[in-house]
């Protein structure tokens, strides 16, 4: 824990889930980092199931993690932040985030929740639960909603080109 | 851990139980009846000849994974050595394969549930669908949603499911040889037949031979795959092998051969009689088992399979979008499963058995001819950690034992097989080729000795190439220019990811024959201008392809060859001795020129120094080849670029001419504008140059370039080199560096 107060979006850790939420989480929590003169860490973890097949091929994981930190790079660039990201392999993502963030002493995790509460979490475990219950640094969640009124114009352009790509 | 180690966690456990799980299924469970019925005892035969050809492709498939451990396996390996062609054969020959044998260990799973269970059929629109089909469709079903939104714990099942299906077919077999009568064995071979039935059979029951490749398909995720993937490959078809040849044999000689001729569920009838019906009991719930773990297994390898095709372009990279909250490539699940289904739905369980096996001997057909490919041409990152024993024996038998069990298939079968290729083939020839981006192996090596290979051999090799790629040709003529030519030919196709093609053409008398020139004329220089190419291309770490053509032509025979090769751009010299006199068809050449398919760089020689660069522009296309031209420069030679713009009004000047480097992404380039005289504006700019860039300013540069009319004095008064741009009208370099 720290014992001075840190502004939350000094150096926070962004998890990201994919490219939707990519879009989504640049869009609100880069502008608040640079409104603090902060950096970013983003990290995008990429789940393994610890001795069986995964669900889908590391190397085809490995370019969807490419697409989303290029993402990332575009909103850093706009936002005129400095940006390091971050790749894991982990069988849980929630540990995984929550290494990443103490190994760069972030500020905090800052995320935007994706979707209600699903009865298919029992199949996916449910990562924001465990980051909220688990941390030991402040954990932010942020309207993912309100991308549109915070930076639309911004972000919006950037998310069509991507989706034709 | 590093991250390599946490990526790669199959362990040799894990690797071994893949293969495993997905060939003891269906197989072993359903087939010994109908196996019998053909062979008598003779079937046990034909399994253990099934494993030995399987063993075959095995230590092709474990050399291949281990020298390129990628996703997509066996499709990877064909479609890197042979080329997209038979690249575009496998895959799809893999990916339907899987779903056939999905479909058939589907419709097992149906054969044992309706023993237990009374599934009665139903009548839609007249059309009756048995209840074995029903539980297939409802299992198949259940699989595709499993893998739709990726429950990681079935994986882990996998290693259980293996270990209880092992020690249940041991238990049978302890029993069963504790039964054994060995004359009931006799006559091992069935008097009335002969030997005649067991590659028929073989045939048959190869289904139960199908796992061992997908380990291939995963072998990106096992640790230090060296050493376990061919473990696991090797492992996984002898474990195979021999429990089927012990099952068989105990099940032919612990009952009447006529409890299991014809029998689907034979090996649960044996049970009974031999255990009670706690063995019935126990094989049912095996074959509930192997089934269900073959047909998850193979439904997971046919999306990998997927991945690594739409990769290589050889289908849509949309197939595998990966879902956003399951991060499961969803479409290509749902799009297999849909393929499982219907094939439930429309054969019976003797055609999805066959055409499963079929198609998967093709492919391992094509491994081993891949691996032979891969050691004659032996390129320098093909470092295989596990090595084929006794090559070249064990791959060409490799080879010709699988396509020649093809032959034992029904006639029907055959005809499926050969439709297929030819669908493949001509997915690639219509949709795939203009996709593709990358080349084989096999046609590398072809191409770049073209001069040696026989004239068909490169003639049907060009024509399946691959045409996805950016293609730079570079016609070869004089020594003293090829180095030059060959830089900035390769540097843009670098830039682009794309091939060089040098092409050197040889004039011959009209008086001479084509044909006997082949033969009378020494190529001496051709080749030595050639082999200078390829290590200059290879310094650049470009890939390059060279061909030598003979014309009566000279010059206008470039304009073919770049048809013929497909080029995007052509990079030409042009001086004295550049590609000899023009012909004497102007008219032809002005027609030729006016509408090129590609872009065209003509280089003026006086030494190719790309330090210092003026592009003068007045906007419009040919100038965007210039500017991409020199962001090229910029990016591999660090060129200083200056553009030069003239006009009316400098201020008006500067705001177009700043916005012109902007929108081309040379915003941090000197930028100059002038007013007055166009040309004397130039050649007062260039002085300090080492590299004008210059776009034709209108159509038909060539042609007047070869008349000697061209109207821009420029190029002959200033002291640098001159590099004049014309682009196509079609798609062009500057589309595809920005777009």
């Amino acid at each position: 824990m720290t014992t001075r107060p840190e502004p939350l979006f000094s150096r926070p850790l962004v998890p990201l889930a994919n490219e939707e939420d990519a879009e989504v989480t640049c869009g609100v929590a880069f502008p608040r980092i640079a409104a603090t003169d902060g950096r970013a860490y983003v990290v995008h973890v990429i789940e393994k199931a610890g001795g069986a097949p995964d669900k889908a091929g590391v190397e085809q994981r490995e370019e969807l993690a490419e697409d989303v930190f290029d993402i990332a790079r575009r909103a850093a660039d706009a936002a005129d932040i400095e940006l390091e990201t971050d790749l894991r392999f982990d069988t849980d993502v929630g540990d995984a985030i929550l290494d990443a963030a103490s190994e760069v002493d972030a500020s905090a995790i800052v995320f935007t929740p994706r979707g209600g509460r699903s009865w298919w979490d029992i199949f996916s475990g449910d990562v924001r639960d465990r980051l909220i219950r688990k941390s030991d640094r402040p954990v932010v969640v942020l309207p993912g909603d309100d991308v549109e009124l915070e930076s639309g114009s911004e972000t919006e352009p950037d998310g069509e080109t991507d989706g034709e790509k | 851990m590093t991250d390599e180690e946490l990526a790669k966690d199959l362990g040799p456990l894990a690797a071994l139980t893949i293969g495993i799980g997905t060939m003891i299924g269906a197989g072993i469970f359903v087939l010994p009846g109908a196996a019998v019925l053909q062979a008598g005892p003779l079937a046990a035969a034909a399994f253990v000849l099934g494993g030995v050809i399987a063993l075959l492709t095995a230590a092709s498939a474990s050399e291949l994974g281990t020298a390129m451990p990628k996703s997509g396996g066996a499709y990877y390996y064909i479609n890197h050595a042979l080329g997209p062609l038979f690249g575009s054969v496998a895959g799809w020959g893999n990916w339907m394969g899987l779903a056939f044998a999905s479909a058939f260990y589907m419709t097992g799973f149906g054969q044992y549930v309706v023993t237990f269970l009374a599934v009665p059929s139903l009548v839609i629109g007249g059309i009756t669908i048995s209840g074995v089909k029903l539980v297939a469709l409802a299992g198949g079903s259940l699989f595709v949603f499993v893998n739709y939104v990726g429950a990681k714990e079935t994986g882990r099942l996998q290693n259980a499911i293996v270990i209880i299906l092992l020690g249940i077919l041991a238990v049978f077999t302890v029993f069963g040889l504790l039964n054994a009568d060995l004359a009931k064995l006799r006559p091992f071979v069935p008097p009335d037949k002969g030997v005649s039935p067991l590659l028929p059979v073989t045939g048959l029951i190869f289904v139960s031979y199908l796992g061992f490749v997908q380990i291939t398909s995963v072998a990106e995720e096992i640790k230090n795959p060296g050493k376990n993937l061919p473990r696991a490959v090797l492992g996984s078809v002898i474990i195979v092998t021999a429990v089927y040849a012990l099952v068989l044999v105990t099940v032919l000689a612990a009952v009447d051969n006529s409890v299991v001729a014809g029998n689907d569920t034979a090996v649960v009838d044996v049970a009974r009689i031999l255990i009670g019906p706690v063995g019935a009991a126990a094989m049912l719930f095996g074959g509930l088992l192997a089934t269900a773990s073959s047909a998850n297994a193979s439904i997971l390898a046919s999306s990998r399979i997927n991945f690594a095709m739409g990769r290589d372009r050889i289908v849509s990279k949309e197939l595998n979008e990966i879902h956003p909250r399951f991060g499961t490539p969803y479409r290509s699940i749902a799009i297999t499963g849909g393929f499982i289904l219907a094939f439930i739905l429309l054969a019976d369980v003797g055609t999805l058995a066959n055409a499963g096996s079929v198609l998967h001997l093709i492919i391992y057909g094509l491994l081993n001819v891949s691996l032979v490919v891969m050691r004659i041409a032996d390129p320098d990152d093909y470092q295989p950690d596990y090595r084929v024993p006794l090559y070249p024996f064990t791959p060409i038998l490799g080879a010709i034992t699988s396509f020649a069990l093809i032959a034992f298939f029904a006639d029907t079968i055959v005809l499926l097989a050969v439709g297929f290729v030819v669908f493949a083939m001509l997915w690639y020839a219509v949709y795939a080729r203009g996709q593709a981006t990358k080349q084989g192996i096999l046609g590398k090596y072809v191409l770049q000795r073209s001069e040696e290979m026989p004239a068909a051999a490169v003639s049907a090799t060009t024509s399946v190439q691959p045409d996805g790629g950016y293609r730079v040709m570079v016609p070869l003529a004089n020594p003293a220019s090829e180095r030059d030519l060959v830089t900035l030919g390769g540097s843009v196709a670098k830039a682009n990811n794309g091939t060089l093609v040098g092409v050197h053409i040889v004039q011959v008398p009209d008086q001479t024959a084509l044909e006997s020139a082949r033969t009378e004329y020494d190529f001496a220089e051709a080749d030595e201008l050639l082999e200078q190419a390829r290590l200059d291309a290879d310094e650049l770490d470009v890939d390059i392809e060279t061909h030598t053509v003979l014309s009566h032509r000279s010059f206008e025979e470039v304009f073919d060859a770049a048809e013929t090769y497909g080029a995007d751009l052509v990079v030409m010299g042009w001086g004295p001795d550049s590609h000899g006199a023009p012909g004497r068809a102007e008219s032809a050449i002005e027609e030729m020129t006016s509408t090129l398919p590609y872009d065209v760089l003509v280089l003026k020689d006086r030494g190719f120094d790309p330090s210092e660069v003026l592009v003068p522009t007045a906007g419009g296309p040919d100038s965007d080849l210039s500017a991409s031209i020199a962001l090229v420069l910029k990016e591999f030679y660090d060129a200083n670029v200056t553009l030069l713009h003239v006009a009316d009004d400098k201020r008006q000047g500067e705001a177009f001419l700043s916005e012109w480097a902007e929108e081309r992404g040379l915003g941090d380039a000197t930028l100059a504008v002038e007013t007055g005289d166009v040309e004397t504006a130039i050649e007062s700019h260039a002085r300090d140059k080492s590299l004008l860039v210059i776009g034709a300013t209108e159509r038909g540069l060539l042609s007047r370039l070869v008349r000697g009319t061209l109207v821009l004095d420029v190029v002959d008064d200033v002291d640098c080199s001159v590099l004049l741009a014309e682009r196509t009208r079609k798609r062009s370099l500057r589309e595809r560096l920005f777009g």
